[in-house]
C-alpha cells in the first residue's frame, strides 16, 4: 500500500522536475513560479519529506519550530530564489544555524510587531506587512506588494502540501503500525 | 515625449489629459484665470496658510477681486476653481506639511476622499501617496484641473518636495519629456509668467519649479499605477477582498490573510512533527525487515560522510540545486557522526541524488546503499 503511491509521485515528482527545467527557460518572465501547479506542489512535497527525514532526530525539543523552519526552507529553495522573500529565508536560516541566535531574533521581531501595531497609517502597514514577508521589512510599498503577490500563492501551496503530506504520513504510520 | 509617458507608464490617459491642458489652458488665458489663481496662491502659500472648510468661498472672493474682467459664468468657473484650489492647495500642503484641514470636495472620489483625510499627520514619504492620489484623482475628473494645478505646483512650497519626489526618480527620457512640455505650457502662458514676476518670484523659479512638479506628477503617476496594478492582483488572490477598496482597508486584508496562513503553516508543522516520529519507527523497521548487507552503518559513519562530501563535489556541477545541496553538505557533516540513525545518514545521499535525478547518478556507491536508496523511495 505504501509502495505504490510513494513511487508514483516520486517518479512523477521526477518527471516534472525534468520538465519545469525545460519549462522555467519558458517561463521566465513570468510573475509566480506557478505556486498553483501540480507540479509545483509535487516537487515541494517530495523535498519536504526528505527534509523532515533528516530534521527529526536532529533536534529534539523545539522540534516544531524545526519543521517549521525547514519547510519555510524547502520552500524557498523551491522558490528558486527569484524572490527577495525566498533569498532572505535561505540566508537568515543558514545565518541563524551559524550564529544560534535563533530566540533572539524571534523575540525582536515580537517587539516590532508590539510598537507598531498602534496608528493605522498606511505607511505603519506596509511596515507590518514587510514584516511579515521575510526579508521585506525595509523596502517601500510597491517592493512589499510584489513580494505579497508571490509569498501568498507560496504559503497557499504550502498549506497544502503539507495538509497532504500529513495524511499521507498518518495513514502509513497508521497502516505500518497496525501491520 | 508623450509616447514615451505612455510606453514607461502606461498612461494611456496621458495624452488626452494634456491636450485638454492645453485646451484648458487656452481657454482660462482668455478668461484671465491665472493672474487670479496665481495670485491667489502665491499670497496664500507664503502664509503658510490652512485652509479652513470654507475655502471656497475665499477662492470666490479673490477671484472676483482679482479679476478685472467680469465673468459671465460665475458658477463653472467657481467649481473649477473649487476644486483646483482643492487640490492645487491640496498637494501644496502636502508638500510643505502643514496641518491642514480637510476641505469639502463636491465631486471628490472615495479614494480622493481617504487620501486627504490621510494627509494629515502624514510625513514626506506618505505626501507622495496622496500626491499619487490627487494626481489619480485629477485624472479622473478629466484634467480639469490639471493645469491649473501645474501651474500652481509652481510655488515655492511645492519646491521642497517635488526635490524629494525627484530623488527617487530616475530616467533621464522623462526630464526631457517634461522641458518640452514645460516649453509648451511657457509658450502659450506668458500672462501667467508675468504676473509671477510680479509677484517677487523669479521666472527661472516657475520653469524649474514646472519643470519639477510636472516630473514628479509623471513619476508619482507612474509609482501610483504600478501599485494600484500590484493591489488589484493581490485583491484577486487574497479571498473577500472584492469590496473593499483603498490601500488601508486591503492592506489590512492582506495582512490578515498572510498571518492567518503562516498561523496555518505552523499549525501543520506541529502535526508534522508529532506524526514523524512514527515514519522514523516505521522506517527503521521496514530497514530491519529488508535484506542489505551492510547491517552495522554506524562503523561506516567516517565513510559515509566521505561519500557525501565526494557526492557534494560532484554534484556541485550539475546545476538548480546548487545552493540547497551547498546548505546541506555544510550542515550535515558536523551532525554526521553525533545523532543520526540509519534513515537520517542514509537519507542524506539521497537529497543528493534526488536533487538531481537518478539519470545523472555517477559517484560510486556501495550496492548496500544502493538497496537502501531503493526502500527510501519506496517508502517514500
Amino acid at each position: 500500500m505504501i509502495t505504490n503511491p510513494p513511487t508514483a509521485s516520486t517518479e512523477r515528482s521526477r518527471d516534472a522536475k525534468r520538465r519545469k527545467k525545460k519549462k522555467t527557460q519558458e517561463r521566465e518572465d513570468e510573475k509566480q513560479p506557478r505556486w498553483k501547479s501540480q507540479a509545483q506542489q509535487q516537487i515541494y512535497s517530495s523535498k519536504l519529506r526528505q527534509a523532515l527525514a533528516r530534521v527529526n532526530l536532529g533536534s529534539a525539543s523545539p522540534k516544531g519550530k524545526a519543521v517549521r523552519e525547514a519547510a519555510d526552507r524547502v520552500l524557498a529553495v523551491t522558490a528558486k530564489g527569484r524572490t527577495r522573500w525566498s533569498r532572505a529565508i535561505l540566508t537568515n536560516r543558514l545565518k541563524l544555524k551559524f550564529t544560534k541566535h535563533k530566540r533572539q531574533r524571534r523575540a525582536r521581531v515580537s517587539v516590532h510587531r508590539l510598537k507598531a501595531k498602534g496608528g493605522a497609517s498606511v505607511q505603519r502597514k506596509v511596515r507590518f506587512l514587510g514584516r511579515l514577508v521575510p526579508g521585506c521589512r525595509k523596502e517601500p510599498l510597491p517592493v512589499v506588494l510584489e513580494e505579497a503577490i508571490d509569498y501568498i500563492p507560496a504559503l497557499e501551496m504550502q498549506v497544502r502540501a503539507m495538509n497532504a503530506l500529513f495524511n499521507l504520513l498518518s495513514a502509513a504510520s497508521s497502516s505500518s503500525s497496525s501491520s | 515625449m508623450l509616447h514615451c509617458a505612455n510606453t514607461s507608464g502606461n498612461l494611456a490617459g496621458d495624452m488626452t489629459v494634456w491636450e485638454r491642458q492645453r485646451a484648458r489652458m487656452k481657454w482660462q488665458e482668455e478668461q484671465g484665470y491665472f493672474s487670479a489663481f496665481d495670485a491667489l496662491f502665491s499670497s496664500s502659500s507664503q502664509d503658510s496658510f490652512l485652509l479652513p472648510a470654507d475655502s471656497g468661498c475665499a477662492l470666490g472672493e479673490v477671484v472676483a477681486q482679482a479679476q478685472a474682467q467680469p465673468q459671465p459664468k460665475p458658477r463653472p468657473m467657481n467649481k473649477p476653481s473649487v476644486h483646483g484650489f482643492d487640490e492645487s492647495s491640496s498637494i501644496s500642503r502636502t508638500f510643505s506639511c502643514p496641518p491642514a484641514l480637510v476641505e469639502p470636495r463636491p465631486t471628490g472620489s472615495s479614494i480622493g476622499k481617504e487620501s486627504s483625510k490621510k494627509r494629515k499627520p502624514e510625513k514626506l514619504h506618505n505626501a507622495k501617496f496622496v500626491t499619487e492620489n490627487d494626481t489619480k484623482d485629477k485624472r479622473i475628473k478629466l484634467g480639469s484641473d490639471d493645469d491649473e494645478q501645474s501651474k500652481i505646483t509652481g510655488s515655492p512650497n511645492s519646491n521642497a518636495n517635488t526635490d524629494s519626489n525627484k530623488r527617487e526618480t530616475c530616467a533621464d527620457t522623462s526630464n526631457s519629456k517634461q522641458n518640452s512640455k514645460v516649453s509648451e505650457i511657457q509658450n502659450q502662458k506668458p500672462d501667467y509668467i508675468h504676473v509671477r514676476a510680479r509677484r517677487g518670484q523669479a521666472t527661472d523659479s516657475h520653469s524649474l519649479a514646472e519643470r519639477v512638479s510636472i516630473l514628479s506628477q509623471l513619476f508619482t503617476q507612474v509609482r501610483r499605477e504600478k501599485i494600484s496594478e500590484r493591489m488589484k492582483y493581490l485583491q484577486d488572490l487574497v479571498p473577500g477582498c472584492n469590496k473593499i477598496t483603498g490601500k488601508a482597508g486591503m492592506l489590512d486584508e492582506i495582512i490578515n490573510y498572510v498571518q492567518s496562513l503562516q498561523r496555518q503553516v505552523e499549525f501543520l508543522s506541529m502535526k508534522l512533527a508529532a506524526v514523524n516520529p512514527r515514519l522514523d519507527l516505521s522506517i527503521d523497521d521496514l530497514f530491519e525487515k529488508e535484506v542489505f548487507p551492510c547491517a552495522a552503518n554506524f562503523p561506516n559513519i567516517g565513510m559515509s560522510s566521505d561519500l557525501t562530501n565526494s557526492g557534494y563535489v560532484q554534484f556541485n556541477s550539475p546545476q538548480e540545486m546548487v545552493s540547497y545541496g551547498g546548505l546541506d553538505t555544510v550542515i550535515n557533516p558536523p551532525y554526521m557522526g553525533l545523532k543520526r540513525s540509519i534513515s537520517a545518514h542514509v537519507s542524506v545521499p539521497e537529497t543528493y541524488l534526488h536533487s538531481v535525478g537518478f539519470s545523472s547518478l555517477n559517484f560510486p556507491i556501495p550496492s548496500c546503499y544502493i538497496a537502501q536508496f531503493d526502500l527510501i523511495f519506496l517508502i517514500m
